[in-house]
């Protein structure tokens, strides 16, 4: 009736633990094994040292006691100054070192020209060089472009561009700091102590402050237009020794007769005027020529130099009559050029009576601070001259910078008065507006074209060794003053 | 005290003499007709080499030693007479 019965098992398998294992991954990573190793060291011998410096003062000199401290003098004089004696008398009379030239250095021969450098920009938009500097290292050349022949107020933007000539990869076709300015740079001037900063002065008047050691706004100070400020073209900027030493203020010189003396305060980012010469026709002591119209003008100021011996002096061109005006404050002398505006004015740095100046008559005069006529006038060119600096090496030797596109220098020792050396820029006939002398590496000249290039020309050694007598020549030229 | 600087006055008076300085042994100037740094300047480094010159003569033969020593350059010529405890040392321009 009933029987047993067995069912088959029915099961589910389970899903879950499958899923877990099969979305499970196992990696693993492991260093690589670690090197070490084990060393000691032991000093077998120590010793000490230390230095100090110590106050010189006391050691260097006792030229103020007395001699009787200094047993034995008298003895030692007496045998010295007979064996001195004969030398020197045998010294003076000897022939043996006539003609007798040593070179130390490799002569070089010939005057070449460097590097021709340009900013493409500029160049395109006709811009001229209108002023150059270097820095006081002597490897950073800045140029200031702009226009000389314009006579109209011109807002256009303009550079300052820098090479450093010292870097390996001298681009120069691109300058290695290109500043942008917002009218046209009429002269520039790099600091003499800190190499990075350096002066310039616009067509507007305004004067700026840039250094280019910043990162980012390289505009140091500026001074902004006010009715202190200049209002007309800022001719030529320098940098003055101030009050304490290392202190430098920032002179500048603009069309409006103004001659103002800037302080630098980095924190206000502000040119601050701390004293200032205003020319006027009526202070101006006139040697002969009457004076031409009543009523105060202001002279218009176009060169300025400073003078490295006495720094209370220094030199001011002005056009009307082609007067050049010593000022201490106020206007102390004057000295005429009798053919038109001058353009340039440069004071020796050998000698403290002594500058030469350049304007529109051709010639280049001597003038020495005694006297109102020049002592020496040289034919320069056919046409303007524009810039003139005296080399800072040879005593006798000075720079002109010509209409004509041609810098031509001239040696005073040489009886000839037709130029030593004519360095032709190659700028196909367009005039060559400033030149400088590398502070340092005095063998290297940098002259500023119409054409927008800065040419750098190494010098021979004729034009920069300096000669044994050349001092006493100068001095020598320097004292025909005619009476 | 005065026949110092009567000695000094005469050799100065020698043609073409820019200066004239006595230094002692240790290289500091006792006397001199120049301004204070140029003497300095010369001391220091006269002495420098008055004792690498007289080094050298004795180098080569411990017997001699250094009587004199004249340098000539472009522009003077300097003198130097060398002593156990001074040394004087005449700045000549010869060419004047």
């Amino acid at each position: 009736m009933f029987t047993d019965e067995t069912l088959d098992l029915i099961g589910a398998e389970s899903t879950w633990r499958k899923s877990h294992q099969q979305t499970q991954e196992s990696r693993s990573c492991q260093t690589l094994p670690v090197h070490t190793a084990e060393a000691e060291t032991q000093a077998k011998a120590v010793l000490d040292n230390s230095t100090q410096t110590q106050d010189q003062i006391s050691q260097t000199l006792s030229l103020d006691q007395n001699i009787c401290h200094f047993p034995g003098l008298l003895d030692f004089l007496h045998r010295a100054e007979d064996v001195v004696t004969k030398e020197l008398v045998k010294n003076s009379k000897s022939h043996a070192f006539d003609g007798f030239e040593v070179n130390w250095e490799d002569q070089n021969e010939s005057v070449s020209c460097m590097h021709r450098l340009q900013h493409v920009d500029a160049q395109e938009r006709g811009l001229q060089v209108t002023s150059v500097s270097w820095n006081c290292t002597g490897s950073v050349i800045g140029c200031g472009f702009g226009r000389v022949d314009d006579g109209d107020w011109s807002n256009e933007k303009a550079y300052v561009c820098m090479w450093n000539l010292d870097r390996q990869k001298l681009n120069p076709k691109r300058p290695d700091v290109i500043i942008g300015v917002v009218t046209p740079v009429m002269c520039l001037c790099f600091h003499p102590l800190k190499p990075s900063v350096v002066a310039g002065g616009l067509y507007s008047g305004e004067v700026l402050v840039w250094d280019t050691s910043r990162s980012q706004d390289l505009i140091l100070s500026q001074t902004g237009m006010s009715a202190d400020t200049h209002r007309e073209p800022v001719y030529r900027v320098s940098w003055v020794p101030g009050a304490r030493r290392g202190e430098f203020t920032l002179l500048s010189a603009g069309s409006g007769g103004r001659v103002l003396l800037w302080t630098v305060d980095g924190a206000e980012a502000k040119l601050i005027l701390s004293s200032g010469y205003a020319l006027v026709q009526q202070q101006v002591p006139q040697s002969g020529a009457a004076s031409k119209t009543p009523g105060i003008t202001n002279i218009e100021v176009t060169s300025v130099a400073l003078s490295p011996w006495d720094l209370d002096t220094f030199l001011v061109a002005v056009p009307p009559d082609g007067e050049s005006v010593t000022l201490r404050a106020p206007v102390q002398f004057s000295f005429s050029t009798r053919g038109g505006p001058v353009h340039s004015v440069h004071f020796s740095p050998f000698h403290r009576n002594l500058f030469v100046n350049v304007g529109t008559d051709s010639l280049a005069h001597l003038h020495t601070v005694l006297q109102p006529r020049p002592l020496l006038s040289l034919r320069v060119s056919d046409s303007y001259t524009f810039g003139v600096r005296w080399s800072p090496t040879r005593p006798l030797v000075f720079a002109a910078a010509t209409g004509q596109g041609l810098v031509q220098m001239f040696d005073l020792g040489r009886r000839s008065l037709r130029p030593v050396a004519t360095i032709d820029q190659n700028t196909s006939g367009q005039p060559t507006y400033c030149l400088e002398f590398n502070p340092k590496h005095t063998n290297l000249m940098a002259v500023g074209n119409a054409d927008g290039s800065v040419s750098i020309w190494q010098l021979s050694a004729e034009l920069t060794e300096q000669g044994a007598k050349e001092t006493a020549m100068l001095e020598q030229l320097a004292n025909e003053v005619a009476d | 005290m005065a026949e110092v600087e009567e000695t000094i006055k005469r050799i100065q008076s020698q043609k073409g003499v820019q200066g004239i300085i006595i230094v002692n042994a240790e290289g500091i100037p006792i006397k001199s007709t120049l301004d204070n740094s140029s003497t300095v300047q010369y001391a220091g480094n006269v002495h420098q080499l008055l004792m690498k010159a007289r080094g050298v003569v004795r180098d080569i033969d411990p017997q001699n030693d250094l009587t004199f020593l004249r340098v000539r350059s472009k522009k003077n010529e300097i003198m130097i007479a060398p002593d156990k405890d001074y040394f004087l040392i005449v700045i000549q321009n010869p060419t004047e």
